[in-house]
């Protein structure tokens, strides 16, 4: 079993994101990996240790900077990594198709039976790279899974629909786009961290992906403080919602 | 380059209101506009267009492919489906109302027609510009987006119903019969539908009561639950909330969970983090109840009341039962 995991890095959580001229202040920026991704490479590790043989290659496309935050992730149980560095101005589609290519060199002539990716990205959240890397591999894709069943033919998946729950079954090769919740993912163990230390890291330099067909205009900071007016009791807090809601 | 297709979703065979009110909100800023593009649209799968042009104001064509393979939403069906009539039409834009279906849906067309994806936009007055902007790093900063390409898909966010279809003009439906909908490419395929609830969606629901670890406990959310129902509106959850196990993910809001846009939050024993309020950004009011008065969830929040969610929230149910009654 050939398994592919795609990661991106983010801000952390408690990052102060700081806009300076119309662009990020990336001074105190501390990057992690995306969270939903840790959901994808767990569900990865699990499928390869439940088949008893494969591997698990992450592949990333990130500034040349960014090995040592993969080496955090191969402690999380992938074999190995890609990676193809990037500056951060290139858009979803040159993303998807650098890391097609990666797969591509990567895997020779064979697609991986399973790639899995992170629902979506927490910094910029486009939910872009995924189905684009499937079509462009021109597998068969799920995105945002909750649940997964393997079965004779390949899985059974679940996603999140409005109001309810989809259904479907697919075949091998294929890509699934993994939402929270699908697993608990472990913490690496001071052994994983050690081990990771002599697992490989590759790089593959970036090939031609023609220009970016969406641009980055422009960001501006958010004030969401707002005077908060204070009811007494109940019923000053229905008097405010029934006005709002034109319940009178 | 002009002419903007409209993909009006079907579930069950009925086009989703979402779809509507954003085809509404498109013919009106139409109206508004100096050189209105005109507007076609797209139904797929089988659904009863019956009485369909009370729903949708202004004029235009909507094609209507009723083939039975696109009952549910099958991906590769849906884009080869969408691909073919989008170059047929002439089009230069395709729309889609942010859905669970559109996000899946419009990356893989945007790659198959070679066009500019520009998605969750906050609003449509973005089509004729070729620009969006929509919230980034947990919703505390709005990023500005511009399409490169001479094609655009645009997926537009919620906001809600728009004013009334006005009665000019009008709609045809024009069926189209000869797509084969088979699909040619490796394809998951979507078996069935389990609904999990009957109440909005908290993605779409105009009113929202959420609930966070203040309320204690599993149980105590039969109050929020009982509270949504009378006003109409969904019940909501924090992070915290969800990984105890006391309500499933797809109540979850925030960075990991959804991010909602209704007229009225009402946040009940949650304190506020950066996370949570990455998904409340599109809340037009906000209301905290809370027994710290210095809760973070207060800077942010329109109304507030501080005191217990056991007392606060049975009482405010008294008061809005007694409200209605009175009606
Ligand atoms: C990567 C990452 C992603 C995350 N994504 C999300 C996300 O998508 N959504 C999300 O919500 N969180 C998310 N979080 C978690 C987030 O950081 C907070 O832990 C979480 O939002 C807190 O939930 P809460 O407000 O319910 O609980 P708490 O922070 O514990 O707040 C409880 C509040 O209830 C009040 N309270 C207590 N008792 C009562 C009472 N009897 N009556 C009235 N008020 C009372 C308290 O004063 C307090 O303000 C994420 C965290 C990380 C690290
Ligand atoms: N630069 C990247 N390198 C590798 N994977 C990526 C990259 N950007 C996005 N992804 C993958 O695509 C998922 C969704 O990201 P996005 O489309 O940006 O929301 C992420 O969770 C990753 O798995």
């Amino acid at each position: 079993m050939k398994i592919a995991v795609t990661v991106c890095f983010v801000p952390d959580t408690a990052s102060v994101i700081d806009i300076v001229d119309g662009a990020l202040d990336r001074s105190r920026l501390n990057l992690v990996m995306n969270p939903f991704d840790e959901y994808a490479l767990e569900e990865a590790v699990r499928v390869r240790e439940r088949h008893g043989e494969g591997s698990v290659t992450v592949f990333s496309a990130a500034p040349a900077s960014s090995k040592e935050l993969l080496r955090k992730v191969l402690a999380r149980g992938a074999d190995g990594a890609v990676l193809v560095p990037v500056e951060d101005t290139i858009d979803p589609w040159q993303t998807a198709m650098l890391l097609s290519q990666a797969v591509s060199v990567f895997y020779g002539d064979v697609l991986p039976d399973l790639v899995f990716s992170g629902k979506k990205s927490t910094d910029f959240q486009s939910e872009h790279v995924p189905v684009m890397l499937a079509e462009l591999l021109g597998i068969a894709s799920v995105s945002g899974v909750i649940a997964l069943k393997e079965t004779a033919e390949g899985f059974d998946a679940e996603r999140e629909i409005e109001n309810g729950i989809e259904c479907s079954s697919v075949k091998l090769p294929v890509l699934f786009s993994v939402e929270k919740g699908l697993n608990t993912p472990r913490n690496a163990s001071i052994r994983a961290v050690m081990d990771a230390r002599k697992k490989p890291i590759e790089i593959f330099p970036a090939g031609l992906v023609g220009k970016p067909r969406v641009r980055l205009t422009g960001l501006e900071a958010v004030v969401r403080k707002k005077q908060c007016r204070f009811a007494g009791d109940e019923k000053e807090l229905l008097g405010v919602l029934a006005n709002e809601l034109h319940l009178s | 380059m002009s002419g903007i297709l409209v993909f009006l979703e079907q579930r069950d065979g009925m086009v989703r209101q979402a779809s509507i009110d954003l085809w509404n909100r498109l013919q009106e800023q139409a109206a508004a506009g100096a050189e209105p593009q005109p507007l076609s649209g797209i139904i797929a799968g089988p659904a009863s267009t019956v009485g369909i042009e009370t729903m949708l104001s202004g004029s235009g064509t909507i094609y209507h492919v009723s083939s039975d393979l696109l009952c549910l939403y099958q991906p590769e069906s849906y884009t080869q489906t969408l691909a073919e009539l989008f170059e047929r039409s002439g089009c230069s834009s395709l729309v889609f109302a942010d859905t669970a279906l559109s996000r899946d849906l419009a990356p893989r067309l945007s790659v198959r027609l070679g066009a500019s994806l520009l998605s969750g936009c906050s609003g449509p007055s973005a089509i004729g510009a070729g620009t969006c902007m929509r919230p980034v790093y947990a919703a505390s900063v709005v990023a500005s987006f511009a399409a490169e390409a001479e094609r655009r898909i645009y997926t537009i966010s919620s906001q809600g119903p728009a004013a009334l279809p006005r009665k000019e003009g009008a709609i045809v439906i024009v069926p189209v019969d000869d797509l084969s909908c088979e699909p040619s490419r490796p394809s998951a395929f979507a078996s069935r539908i389990a609904m999990t609830s009957t109440k909005p969606d908290v993605s779409e629901a105009n009113i929202i009561v959420a609930g966070g670890r203040g309320l204690g406990s599993a149980d105590a959310f039969a109050m929020l639950d009982e509270l949504a129902g009378l006003l109409g509106g969904a019940v909501g959850a924090s992070r915290a909330v969800v990984d105890e196990g006391w309500r499933p993910h797809s109540e979850q809001i925030g960075q990991t969970g959804k991010t909602v846009a209704p007229r009225l939050y009402l946040a009940c024993g949650i304190s506020g983090t950066v996370q949570h309020l990455a998904g409340t950004g599109g809340a037009v009011m906000l209301v905290a109840i809370n027994s710290d008065r210095h809760a973070p969830i207060f800077d942010v929040a329109d109304f507030g009341i501080v005191g217990d969610v056991h007392t606060i929230i049975p009482g405010l149910i008294k008061e809005v039962r007694e409200f209605l009654k009175k009606k």
